[in-house]
C-alpha cells in the first residue's frame, strides 16, 4: 500500500508537469533546434566557402615564369597549387589598379615584394573577406611555392630530392593495458564530449532540483501539505516528489533523444537524397560529397559528434543522473521544506550547488590531464562525481571505477534522502518565523515542531 | 464500549514548553465531540498527534480500540484549519488524487465524489481550475475530499470558517448525517453556536490540560446558576414583592409589548423554581417562565478564567 501511495504521488507530480503547455513546447522544440544547429553547421560549412579567383602579383618573379606558348605567367611549381574547388589562381608581374582587377572578375589580390623571403609577409587585398578557410589555403599554397623557390635558389637539391629528405614526424597514440597495446589518443576531443555531457547533467540537476524545491514551497504556501502528510508519511511523500520530478526529467531526456534521432534521420534522408544539398543548390555537382556522414566527418565540429560512443555515454549519463538527482533532489527538497518562500530557498541552495559547480568548472581542466589524482578523487566524491566522472568516462576509465563511483553515489544518495526526510518531516509544517541552516540542523537531529 | 478515539495521558513538549500535559478523553462511536480551548491550548498539537504528524512524548492513542498505527490513521478524515488546494490542477482531478491517497480506487473515488459534488452543489466545477472558483466553493471541495472515503473518525478543525450561513447550514447538515450514519466526529472550533448546534460532548483544553469535559447538555445543566427569565403582565412593584426572599431580581426590561415586561432573576434555592412560579402567579400574570442555562461560550470563558485564576 505504501508503494501504491508513493506511485500516486509520483503520477501526480509527473502528470501536472508533463501535461503543461510549456513542457510540451520545450520538449518538442529542443531536438529540432539542436538538429537544426547541426544542420546549419553542415550546410554552412559546405556552402560557406564560395569560389575565389585569386590574382597573385609575383613582382619579384619568385614563384612564376613566363610560359612562352600561352604568354601567361605560370607557377614554377605546378604541384604547389593543387586543384582546389574554391580557388582559382592567375599570376602577373604587375597588378592593375584595384578597380581594374575587380572589374576583371578577381575577388582577391595577393601582393609581396623581394623581401618576402626574409620577412615572410605579404598582403591579401579584397573588397569582401574570402573567409578564414580560403585565406588559410592561399597562405598554404603560396608558402609551398616560395619554399620551392628558396630550395632551388639556396641549395643544390632539386625539389623532388628535398621533398624526399623533408620529414614531419607524427606520433600515433598507443595505450598499454592488461589487454596489451590498444589505440589511444584523442583525449581532448573525447574529454570535450564528456564535458558536454557533464554540462547537460549539471544543467538538468540544478533545473529539476530547483523544480522540487519550488514544488515543496508551493505545497507549504497553498496549505495542501497538512492534508497530504495526514495521508502519506512525510518520507514517502518526499520520495514520491523526488521520483515524480525525476521521471519528468527522464521523460524530457528520452523525448529529446528520440525526437533528435528522428529529426536527424529526417535531415539525413533529405540531405542524402540531394534535396537539401547545398552543393547541388550551388551547382557544384560532383565536387561536393552528397553523403551527410561524409560531410560531417570533414567538419571539425560535426566530426566530434560522429566520434561519440553514444550508447556508453548515454548509459553513464542516465546512471549518474539517477544517483546525482536523488542526492541533490533530496537536498533541494529539504531546503524547500525549511523556507517560507522561493526567494529564501534560492539563497540557501547556493552552498548546496557549490560542489557541483566546482566540479563543472574544474571539469574543463580535466580535459588536459584527466588522470590527475585530484580529478580522480573528485570523480569518486559523491557531491562532484555526477559531473566529474562523465568527463573521465568519455576519456576512458576502468569499468570498476565507474561502477564503484556510481555505488558510492547511490549509497550516499540513500543516506541523504533519509536525512532530508527528517528535515522535511519537521520543516513542511513550519510556516512563518525564522528559517535557516541552524533550524534545518535541529530538524535533522529530530528536534522542533 | 470500543471508542472511535481513545486518548490517555498524552504528553508533548517543544523544548522547555509543555504543550500537552497528560490529556485524556474518548470519542464515542457516532458522537460529535467538540474540542474547545483558547489559542495555544494545545488543540492543534493534539490533533496532529492523532494524525501522526507530531510524535507525542508520552501517553497512548487508540483508534477504534486498536493501538495507533499509520494504517489506522488512513481511516480518519482530516480537515485541518490551514488547508488549501493545488492551484495548477483541475478540481475533479485533485479530488480524485486526495481520495486515492486515502486508499480508494479511481472508479469508486469518481463515483463517490460525483455524489458529494451534487449534494453540495459544486458539480458544475469538476473540470475547472481552482483559480477559477470562489473561496467558499474551495472550502466545500476540501470538505468533500475529507469525507469522501467514508472515514470512521472525522477530525474537523474550524470546518465552518469562510462559509456564508446557507452553505454553513449545508455543511452542518452533512456533518449531522455522517454522525447519524455512525461516523464519530471530533470538531475543533471557536464558533460556540456551532458547538451548541452540533456537539453531543465537549472537551475543553487550557494550557495543555483538560479543564472541562462531558456531555454538552449535562455541562450546561450543571452550569445553571438558577437564572430564570419571566415574561409577565402586571405591576413591577407587585412582581418584586412577590419574589421576596425566594429569588434575587437582576432586572426588568422595558415593555416588550403593551403592558408585557421581561424580568431576569436568580433563584436563591435552585431546587425549587416551582415555589417562585407559584408566588409570582399570585401577584402578576405570568406569560413565560423559562430556565436560562449557560451558553457554551459562557461555560468556556468561566472555565478558562477559573484555570487562570488557579495558576495565578
Amino acid at each position: 500500500m505504501k508503494g501504491g501511495l508513493v506511485a500516486t504521488v509520483i503520477l501526480r507530480e509527473w502528470r501536472t508537469r508533463v501535461l503543461k503547455r510549456s513542457f510540451i513546447i520545450g520538449t518538442l522544440l529542443m531536438p529540432f533546434l539542436s538538429v537544426g544547429f547541426v544542420a546549419g553547421v553542415v550546410l554552412f560549412s559546405e556552402g560557406s566557402d564560395p569560389s575565389h579567383t585569386v590574382l597573385v602579383e609575383d613582382a619579384p618573379g619568385l614563384i612564376t615564369r613566363l610560359d612562352a606558348a600561352s604568354g601567361q605567367y605560370v607557377p614554377r611549381c605546378p604541384g604547389c597549387f593543387p586543384g582546389r574547388p574554391n580557388l582559382q589562381y592567375r599570376f602577373v608581374r604587375e597588378a592593375p589598379s584595384d578597380s581594374a582587377w575587380q572589374a576583371d572578375g578577381y575577388t582577391v589580390l595577393v601582393e609581396y615584394d623581394e623581401a618576402v623571403l626574409q620577412n615572410k609577409s605579404g598582403y591579401l587585398v579584397y573588397e569582401t573577406s574570402p573567409g578564414m578557410m580560403a585565406k588559410r589555403d592561399i597562405e598554404r599554397d603560396l608558402s609551398r611555392a616560395m619554399e620551392h623557390a628558396r630550395v632551388l635558389s639556396s641549395t643544390d637539391l632539386n625539389w623532388e630530392a628535398y621533398q624526399r629528405l623533408k620529414l614531419e614526424l607524427r606520433l600515433v597514440d598507443r595505450e598499454v593495458s592488461e589487454a596489451g597495446r590498444t589505440e589511444g589518443g584523442g583525449e581532448e576531443i573525447r574529454g570535450g564530449i564528456g564535458f558536454l555531457f557533464s554540462a547537460i547533467l549539471f544543467l538538468v540537476l540544478t533545473v529539476y532540483g530547483g523544480l522540487i524545491m519550488r514544488s515543496v514551497v508551493e505545497e507549504k504556501s497553498n496549505r495542501v501539505i497538512e492534508v497530504l502528510i495526514a495521508a502519506v508519511k512525510p518520507e514517502a511523500l518526499l520520495l514520491g516528489k523526488v521520483l515524480g520530478t525525476g521521471a519528468v526529467a527522464l521523460t524530457q531526456l528520452v523525448a529529446w533523444s528520440v525526437l533528435s534521432m528522428l529529426a536527424f534521420s529526417t535531415f539525413q534522408l533529405f540531405f542524402d537524397s540531394g534535396v537539401m544539398s547545398a552543393g547541388g543548390a550551388m551547382g557544384m555537382g560532383a565536387d561536393v560529397p552528397a553523403d551527410l556522414l561524409t560531410v560531417m566527418g570533414e567538419n571539425e565540429f560535426t566530426a566530434i559528434l560522429l566520434d561519440i560512443d553514444w550508447g556508453w555515454m548515454i548509459a553513464s549519463t542516465i546512471g549518474f543522473f539517477i544517483g546525482g538527482y536523488l542526492l541533490y533532489g533530496s537536498l533541494f527538497a529539504a531546503v524547500g521544506a525549511s523556507v517560507n518562500s522561493e526567494q529564501e530557498g534560492q539563497g540557501m541552495v547556493v552552498p548546496i550547488i557549490m560542489p557541483l559547480m566546482f566540479a563543472y568548472i574544474v571539469g574543463s581542466g580535466a580535459l588536459a590531464n584527466p588522470e590527475m589524482s585530484a580529478f580522480t578523487a573528485l570523480s569518486w566524491f559523491p557531491l562532484t562525481s555526477p559531473v566529474m566522472m562523465l568527463v573521465r568516462v568519455a576519456v576512458g576509465v576502468p569499468l570498476w571505477e565507474v561502477i564503484g563511483s556510481g555505488l558510492v553515489l547511490l549509497v550516499t544518495a540513500r543516506g541523504v534522502l533519509w536525512v532530508a526526510g527528517r528535515a522535511y518531516r519537521h520543516g513542511v509544517l513550519h510556516t512563518g518565523g525564522k528559517t535557516g541552516w541552524k533550524l534545518l540542523a535541529q530538524w535533522i537531529r529530530g528536534h522542533g515542531g | 464500549m470500543t471508542h472511535a478515539l481513545d486518548i490517555a495521558k498524552l504528553e508533548k513538549a517543544y523544548g522547555p514548553q509543555r504543550v500537552l500535559k497528560g490529556v485524556s478523553f474518548s470519542v464515542r462511536p457516532g458522537s460529535i465531540m467538540g474540542l474547545l480551548g483558547p489559542n495555544g491550548a494545545g488543540k492543534s498539537t493534539l490533533i496532529r498527534s492523532v494524525m501522526g504528524i507530531v510524535e507525542p512524548d508520552a501517553g497512548t492513542i487508540r483508534l477504534n480500540g486498536e493501538a495507533w498505527s499509520r494504517e489506522g490513521v488512513r481511516g480518519i478524515g482530516y480537515l485541518p484549519e490551514e488547508r488549501g488546494l493545488y492551484k495548477d490542477m483541475k478540481v475533479g482531478e485533485q479530488a480524485v488524487y486526495f481520495a486515492r491517497l486515502k486508499g480508494m480506487d479511481k472508479a469508486n473515488a469518481i463515483r463517490a465524489l460525483k455524489a458529494w459534488f451534487e449534494r453540495l452543489e459544486v458539480d458544475g466545477w469538476w473540470d475547472r481550475k481552482v483559480t477559477d472558483i470562489s473561496k467558499g466553493m474551495a472550502q466545500k471541495i476540501q470538505f468533500i475530499c475529507t469525507v469522501v472515503h467514508k472515514p470512521s473518525l472525522l477530525i474537523l478543525d474550524e470546518p465552518l470558517s469562510g462559509f456564508d450561513p446557507i452553505n454553513a447550514r449545508r455543511i452542518i447538515d452533512a456533518v449531522r448525517d455522517l454522525a447519524a450514519d455512525g461516523t464519530s466526529i471530533l470538531l475543533s472550533t471557536h464558533d460556540m453556536p456551532s458547538v451548541e448546534r452540533l456537539c453531543d460532548e465537549v472537551v475543553l483544553l487550557n494550557g495543555g490540560e483538560v479543564v472541562l469535559s462531558g456531555q454538552a447538555d449535562v455541562l450546561r445543566e450543571e452550569g445553571w446558576s438558577g437564572e430564570q427569565e419571566v415574561v409577565f403582565r402586571g405591576n413591577d412593584l407587585a412582581f418584586t414583592n412577590a419574589l421576596g426572599a425566594l429569588a434575587h431580581l437582576d432586572g426588568i426590561a422595558p415593555d416588550i409589548a403593551d403592558g408585557v415586561r421581561r424580568a431576569h432573576l436568580r433563584l436563591r434555592d435552585a431546587a425549587h423554581p416551582g415555589a417562585v412560579l407559584q408566588a409570582l402567579s399570585q401577584s402578576v400574570e405570568v406569560l413565560e417562565f423559562l430556565k436560562v442555562r449557560p451558553t457554551m461560550e459562557s461555560l468556556f470563558i468561566e472555565a478558562v478564567n477559573a484555570t487562570q485564576t488557579e495558576v495565578a
